[in-house]
């Protein structure tokens, strides 16, 4: 049977790799020094497959047709796209897909009642290319799991604890036995694009890391957008990630590295979770 | 539901990895219902006025990045 073996909670912004000189590098190195010991223990797990929990910013998905959530399900994935990788400033590249795996667990979501889209092709900005470009051995097979945080309504966190824990249940029952990571991208607080915009809210980001490192999902699963909206800006809605990864491996975090870069217009965590 | 077309004419911009600082040329325009106040914030490059009406935050942030301070 499989067992998922490792996770990581990371923030993301584009100006992470894009803007590298900020006013305190001291907060950089802390930031980067986090994101390089948790790509050290995610090697040690030797997981098969990398769940990655993150979030489209609306170059995949429009108002025509906005998915709450949506399972990938394609052989490979830009991340970055060619485009991604001139504004993130990071190499393009095809990462590969561990289609079986999702399609399998596509399948399954939808006979457990999680209505769930799914898309064939995908293309990654920060949200996903970020993680695998700090986080993933190479060549380790990424499995989106994209949750609408950016296109209101939102899922409520309730709702994608939910499909978080229906994600381990499904690749613990896995007859193959794949050894699995998961991944939750995005957060904490940051105000983008709108009144506020370049604010962080170190208050509330120390509190939902306190809440992550107590274990203390029922706080987390109670935070409504408005709340999150208040408090940690449209960038907190992203929160839902690492919520739905936290509903896939329900252990209290260890919380590396916190930094409120005001460069990187983010309240930037670094949270392992140890199986 | 003209904020739909506002949204689609800077989802369909930033797609193309448009950055601006302002959006008035016919060109960019053409083929989106906009309301002559929509027309007017982004000819202005109004990241503050685009939001009132409507646009996406992602969406303004991506397309008149020039227009923020950080």
């Amino acid at each position: 049977m499989g067992a998922i073996v490792a996770g990581c909670l990371t923030s993301h912004a584009p100006n992470i790799t894009a803007r590298p000189v900020i006013d305190d590098p001291a907060q950089r190195r802390r930031f980067l020094d986090a994101l390089e010991v948790m790509r050290r223990r995610l090697a040690e797990a030797r997981p098969d497959v990398v769940v990655v929990f993150a979030n489209d910013h609306l170059q995949n998905f429009f108002y025509d047709a906005m998915p709450a959530f949506c399972v990938g399900v394609a052989d490979r994935y830009a991340a970055p796209s060619a485009g991604g990788a001139e504004f993130l400033r990071i190499p393009a590249r095809q990462a590969a897909g561990a289609r079986a795996w999702s399609e399998a667990l596509l399948h399954a979501a939808l006979e457990a009642g999680f209505d769930v889209a799914y898309s064939q092709e995908l293309e990654f900005w920060d949200d996903v290319s970020l993680p695998l470009h700090f986080l993933v051995p190479d060549g380790v097979p990424i499995a989106p799991v994209l949750v609408n945080c950016v296109a209101p309504p939102l899922p409520v966190p309730r709702r994608c604890h939910a499909l978080g824990a229906f994600v381990r249940s499904f690749a613990e029952g896995r007859p193959a036995g794949e050894r699995v990571a998961v991944i939750g991208s995005g957060g904490i607080s940051h105000w983008i694009g709108m009144p506020g915009h370049g604010r962080i809210n170190p208050a509330f980001d120390r509190l939902v890391l306190d809440w992550i490192a107590e274990g203390r999902l029922d706080l987390l699963v109670e935070l409504t957008a408005e709340r999150i909206e208040r408090d940690a800006g449209n960038g907190g809605q992203e929160l839902r990630n690492w919520i739905a990864a936290l509903g896939a491996l329900p252990v209290k975090g260890e919380v590396l590295a916190y930094e409120a870069v005001r460069e990187w217009l983010t309240g930037c965590g670094a949270v392992w979770l140890a199986p | 539901m003209s904020d739909y077309q506002l949204n689609k004419l800077l989802f369909e911009a930033a797609r193309r990895h448009r950055i601006v600082e302002t959006l008035a040329d016919e060109a960019d325009l053409a083929g989106y219902e906009l309301t002559a106040e929509e027309r007017a914030a982004l000819a202005r490059g109004d990241i503050e006025a685009l939001y009132r009406l409507g646009a996406n935050p992602y969406l303004i942030r991506r397309v008149f990045r020039p227009r923020f301070p950080v």
